[in-house]
C-alpha cells in the first residue's frame, strides 16, 4: 500500500515538473501549434466547444496526464496490484501532477493579471502563451480546472496502464507475429531466393538505382537537406570507426571537419592566398590534411585513459574552435568573416555545383566510406579494433599492437571527417568558425549513440532521425538540441547498444548488464 | 584519499621518454626566454599591471579551485567526469542572479531597496540560494544520469554526463534565453570599486568583488577541508573512495554518500557560480561550460583526487592564464588557447597531475 502512495508521488511530482517545464520553454505552445496543423490542417473552427489552439492544448496535456497516471501505476515487485491499488496509484499521480501545473497556472495568471512582464526573465512566458495556458479561464478557475484535469487523465491512465499489463492480448500478439514471421522465412520460395546470390544482387541494384534517380525527383530545398543528412552520414561513419569500433570517446571531432573544409576553402577560394585549385586536387590533400591532424593529435594522446581522452579532445576542438575566431589568422584563414567563394568541382566541363550534383557526389562518398568501412570492420584490423574497445589491457595480452591500431582508428576516422569537410565547404560556397563549432561534435556523436555504436545502418539512420527530422519539423527547430542531450542520457539508461545494434555489441552489454557481471568486487568504472 | 599510491598510468618507454624531455627543455627554455625578454629585455608592461594580472589571475583562480574541487570530489569516488558539472555551476550563478533581482526589486523604504539596505545579508542570501540550487541540481543529476548506470562499460556514464551537459545548458538557454544578464551588485559591491594601491608610477584597484570572492573561497575551502578530514560524512567518503565494496561491508551506505558527494560539489558549484556573478557579472546559458572545462584542467593538474591539489590547480590555471598572453606576447583572445593548451600538455606529459594522482590501484 505504501509502495503503490509513493509510486503515485514520484510520478506525481516528476510528471508535474516535466509539464511546468516544457511550458516554461514554450514547448506546450509548440506542440499545440504542431497538432494543430497535423489534426486539423490549422483550421479555425472550435472544436468541441474548445477554441481550436486550446483544444490542440488539451489534446497534448491529455497525453502527458495519461502517461503520468499510467507511470504512477507501475507495476510493484509483488504483485499486488488490483484495480484498488493501481487507481490509488495513479489517481494520486494524477492529483499531484494537477496541483503542481494547477499552481503553476495560478502563479502565472495572477501575475499577468497584476500586470507584470514575465518575459524579463523567461523569454517564453509571453502573454499569448500565457494565455492559451490559461484556456480562457481566469487564474482560479484554469488552476482547478487543471487539477481535475489531470486527476482525470491520471485515472484513465491508471485504467490503461492496469488494462494493458494484465490483458493476455500482448503475449498472443508477441506468439502470433513470431509464428508468422517464422512461417515466411520457412517458406521455400523464400529461402530460394534469399539464398540465390543473383536475387540479392537485384535487389541492391534495384536499390541503388531508386538512391541515384531520387535527386531527380525532389526540388532544389529536398536535396540540400538530403546532402546535409549524407554530410552527418559521412562524419558518423567517420566517428563510428573511432568511437564505436575503438570505443575511444572523440569529442573533439569538430576539428577534422574543419581542417578539411579550411583546407578546400583555402585552396580554392579567390581570397586570402588566390590560389584557386582544381576542386578534385584539393579533396585528396583535405582527407590527407585531417588525416595527418588526427595523427598529430593521436601520438601523444592515445596513451590516456578514456575519459582523459573525451576531455582532451575536446580542448582540441575548442583550440581549433578558438584560433578559427581570433583575428590573429585573419590573414591565413580569413579570421572571424570566413572564406567566401570555395570552389565547386566540375566533370567534364560540366559544373557539379547545383544540390542535385552535390546530393551525387556526397552519395559516392558515403558508399565508397561504407565500403571502406566494411572491409575493414571484417578485416583483421577491425577485429583488433573491436578487441581493443572490449578490453585494451587483453587485447594487448593476444599480441595486437594497441598504440598503432588506436592511431589508426584515429587517423582514418579523421580522414572522413576530412572528406566530409571538403563536401561541406564546397557546397556551401563559404566556411567560416561559425559552422565548426562543438555542437557539430556531439550532434554527430548522437547520431552515432542513438543508432548503434559499431553499426552502419545504426549511423546512417541516426543521421537521418536527428539530422533530418528536424528538417521535416520545423517548428520543433529550438528543441532539437534540447532533445538530443536527453536522448543521450535516455539511450545510456535504456538502450545503451543504440536503436541499431550489431549483433556482436548488442551481445556484449547484455552480458555486461547480467546480474551476475556485478559482482561485490568489481569496481564501478568496470571494464575501461 | 590518504594513501598515495601515485601511479603513472602509461609509464613512457624508449623514444617516446626522449622526445618527452627534449620536448620539455625545449618548452622551459622557450618560457625562460619570454619571461627574459618581456620583464628585462623589452618590459612591455609596468610593475603595476603585472601585479593587476596577478590579483586577477588569483581572483579567477579561487573560483576555478572551487569548481574543480567538485570535478575531483566525484572523480575519487566514480572515477567519472561530471561532464555537466559546468552547468551546474551556470544554475547556481542563476540562482544568485534572481535572489539579487528580487530583493533589489523589494523596497524597504521609498528610495532604498533591500539589496542596498542590507548588503550583507544580500550576498549571503544570494550564495545560499546559488548553493541551493546547484546542489538540488547535482543531486538529481547523479539520481537521474548517473546512478542506473553503476557498473556499466566507462564510455557510457561519461556520454551520460555530455548528455546531461547539454541538456542543462539548452534547458536554461530556452528558460532565460541566450541574453547575457548582468548582475546588479549592492551597490557597496560595484564592479570596479576597491582599495587603491600605488605601485611604481601606477596604481592598481583591489577590487571588493575580488576580495570577497578570495574570502569567500578559502572560506569553503576550509569547511570542505574540516569536513572531509573531521566528520563521520568525510570519513565516509574517503572510505568509499578507497574502496566502495568494503566500504559498503564496513557499514557505509554507498548510495547515500555518492549522492552527498554531488550535493557538496553542488553547494561549491552553486558558491562558484555566484561569485562569478558577483566578480564579473555576466551571467548566460553558457557561461559554465568553459569554466568548467578549466576547472577540468585545473582538478588534472594537481592531480585528479586530490582536493589539495585540485585547490593548488585552480589557483595556477588562474595565474598562468591571465599572465600567459602578456608573457607568451600574443593576444588576449587567444588566453582560452593556453588553456585548453595545459590541460593537452599536463595530460599527455603528466597525467597524474603536480601533485600526483590520488586513486588506488584499482581505479587505474
Amino acid at each position: 500500500m505504501t509502495r503503490h502512495i509513493r509510486n503515485g508521488i514520484n510520478a506525481g511530482i516528476i510528471f508535474g515538473i516535466v509539464t511546468i517545464f516544457l511550458f516554461m520553454i514554450g514547448f506546450t505552445t509548440t506542440i499545440s501549434d504542431l497538432l494543430g496543423q497535423l489534426l486539423r490542417n490549422g483550421s479555425s473552427i472550435a472544436v468541441m466547444g474548445f477554441t481550436p489552439g486550446i483544444f490542440d492544448l488539451l489534446v497534448f496535456l491529455f497525453f502527458i496526464g495519461m502517461w503520468a497516471g499510467i507511470s504512477g501505476a507501475k507495476k510493484t515487485p509483488d504483485k499486488i496490484d488490483t484495480w484498488g491499488t493501481v487507481l490509488l496509484s495513479s489517481g494520486i499521480a494524477g492529483l499531484l501532477h494537477g496541483i503542481l501545473v494547477g499552481g503553476l497556472a495560478l502563479l502565472v495568471g495572477s501575475l499577468l493579471q497584476a500586470g507584470v512582464t514575465m518575459t524579463v526573465y523567461f523569454a517564453q512566458l509571453l502573454p499569448d502563451a500565457i494565455h492559451l495556458f490559461l484556456i480562457g479561464l481566469n487564474a482560479t478557475s484554469a488552476g482547478s480546472f487543471y487539477v481535475i484535469f489531470f486527476l482525470i487523465t491520471g485515472l484513465i491512465g491508471g485504467v490503461v496502464a492496469r488494462t494493458i499489463r494484465y490483458g493476455s492480448w500482448r503475449q498472443n500478439l508477441t506468439a502470433w507475429s513470431k509464428n508468422k514471421w517464422q512461417a515466411f522465412t520457412a517458406w521455400p520460395q523464400y529461402q530460394r531466393i534469399r539464398h540465390n546470390k543473383l536475387n540479392l544482387f537485384v535487389v541492391y541494384g534495384l536499390l541503388i538505382l531508386i538512391v541515384f534517380l531520387l535527386p531527380q525527383v525532389l526540388g532544389q530545398y529536398w536535396n540540400y537537406t538530403v546532402g546535409t543528412v549524407g554530410i552527418y552520414v559521412l562524419l558518423g561513419l567517420g566517428l563510428n570507426i573511432v568511437v564505436g569500433l575503438a570505443g575511444m570517446l572523440d569529442l573533439g571531432y569538430v576539428a577534422f571537419f574543419a581542417i578539411g573544409a579550411y583546407t578546400v576553402a583555402l585552396l580554392t577560394a579567390p581570397a586570402p592566398h588566390h590560389l584557386m585549385w582544381n576542386f578534385w586536387v584539393t579533396v585528396p590533400i583535405g582527407i590527407l590534411l585531417a588525416a595527418f591532424a588526427g595523427i598529430v593529435l593521436g601520438i601523444p594522446v592515445l596513451r590516456l585513459r578514456g575519459d582523459y581522452l573525451a576531455i582532451v579532445t575536446l580542448g582540441f576542438g575548442q583550440i581549433i574552435a578558438v584560433l578559427l575566431h581570433s583575428d590573429e589568422l585573419t590573414a591565413f584563414t580569413g579570421g572571424p568573416r570566413g572564406v567566401a567563394a570555395v570552389g565547386g568541382p566540375s566533370l567534364f566541363g560540366i559544373s557539379l555545383g547545383t544540390p542535385e550534383g552535390f546530393v551525387y557526389l556526397i552519395l559516392l562518398a558515403v558508399i565508397l566510406v561504407i565500403f571502406v568501412t566494411i572491409r575493414l570492420r571484417n578485416s583483421r584490423v577491425g577485429r583488433a579494433w573491436e578487441a581493443i574497445r572490449e578490453d585494451e589491457t587483453v587485447a594487448r595480452a593476444m599480441g595486437i599492437n594497441t598504440w598503432s591500431h588506436k592511431l589508426l582508428a584515429f587517423a582514418i576516422g579523421a580522414s572522413f571527417a576530412g572528406l566530409g569537410g571538403v563536401i561541406f565547404a564546397s557546397r556551401n560556397q563559404f566556411t567560416g568558425p561559425e559552422d565548426y563549432n562543438l555542437m557539430v561534435s556531439f550532434n554527430v556523436l548522437a547520431s552515432v549513440i542513438v543508432g548503434g555504436m559499431g553499426s552502419i545502418p545504426g549511423v546512417i539512420g541516426g543521421a537521418f532521425t536527428l539530422k533530418g527530422l528536424p528538417e521535416v519539423l520545423r517548428e520543433l527547430e529550438n528543441y532539437r538540441v534540447l532533445a538530443f542531450g536527453a536522448l543521450l542520457v535516455v539511450m545510456m539508461l535504456i538502450r545503451p547498444e543504440g536503436l541499431l545494434p550489431t549483433s556482436r555489441r548488442k551481445m556484449e552489454i547484455k552480458e555486461l548488464h547480467d546480474p551476475d557481471g556485478k559482482e561485490a568486487g568489481e569496481t564501478p568504472g568496470g571494464k575501461s | 584519499m590518504q594513501q598515495k599510491t601515485a601511479l603513472h598510468v602509461h609509464k613512457p618507454v624508449g623514444t617516446y621518454r626522449y622526445v618527452q624531455i627534449i620536448l620539455g627543455v625545449f618548452f622551459s627554455a622557450y618560457l625562460l626566454w619570454r619571461l627574459y625578454v618581456v620583464l628585462i629585455a623589452h618590459p612591455a608592461y609596468g610593475p603595476d599591471t603585472w601585479l593587476r594580472f596577478t590579483i586577477d589571475g588569483v581572483v579567477l583562480g579561487s573560483v576555478y579551485a572551487l569548481i574543480a574541487i567538485g570535478y575531483t570530489l566525484v572523480y575519487g569516488i566514480l572515477f567519472m567526469i561530471n561532464f555537466a558539472h559546468g552547468d551546474v555551476m551556470m544554475l547556481g550563478a542563476f540562482g544568485g542572479y534572481f535572489v539579487f533581482e528580487a530583493l533589489g526589486a523589494y523596497k524597504v523604504s521609498s528610495s532604498l531597496s533591500f539589496l542596498n539596505a542590507y548588503p550583507v545579508i544580500s550576498v549571503i542570501l544570494a550564495f545560499l540560494a546559488g548553493m541551493a540550487v546547484s546542489s538540488t541540481a547535482g543531486y538529481f543529476l547523479e539520481k537521474i544520469a548517473y546512478r542506473p548506470l553503476r557498473g556499466a562499460p566507462r564510455l557510457v556514464p561519461l556520454i551520460s554526463a555530455v548528455g546531461a551537459s547539454i541538456f542543462l545548458e539548452n534547458a536554461a538557454q530556452l528558460l532565460f534565453s541566450t541574453q547575457r544578464w548582468d548582475y546588479t551588485n549592492p551597490a557597496v559591491l560595484n564592479r570596479g570599486a576597491g582599495w587603491n594601491i600605488h605601485v611604481g608610477q601606477g596604481t592598481v584597484v583591489v577590487t571588493y568583488t575580488g576580495v570577497l570572492t578570495i574570502v569567500v573561497s578559502v572560506l569553503i575551502m576550509i569547511g570542505l577541508y574540516l569536513l572531509v578530514k573531521r566528520t563521520r560524512l568525510g570519513r565516509a567518503m574517503r572510505a568509499v573512495a578507497e574502496n566502495k565494496s568494503t566500504a559498503a561491508l564496513m557499514g557505509v551506505d554507498v548510495d547515500g554518500i555518492i549522492s552527498r558527494t554531488f550535493i557538496i560539489s553542488g553547494v561549491l558549484a552553486g558558491a562558484a557560480g555566484v561569485m562569478w556573478g558577483i566578480h564579473l557579472g555576466l551571467v548566460y546559458y553558457y557561461v559554465g561550460f568553459i569554466p568548467g572545462i578549466k576547472a577540468f584542467t585545473a582538478a588534472v593538474l594537481g592531480g585528479i583526487g586530490s582536493i589539495p591539489g585540485a585547490m593548488l590547480g585552480g589557483l595556477f590555471l588562474g595565474v598562468v592564464e591571465s599572465l600567459g598572453p602578456a608573457v607568451l606576447g600574443i593576444s588576449f583572445q587567444l588566453k582560452d588557447v593556453i588553456a585548453f593548451s595545459i590541460l593537452v600538455l599536463v595530460l599527455v606529459f603528466r597525467p597524474t597531475g603536480i601533485l600526483g594522482e590520488v586513486l588506488s590501484e584499482e581505479k587505474v
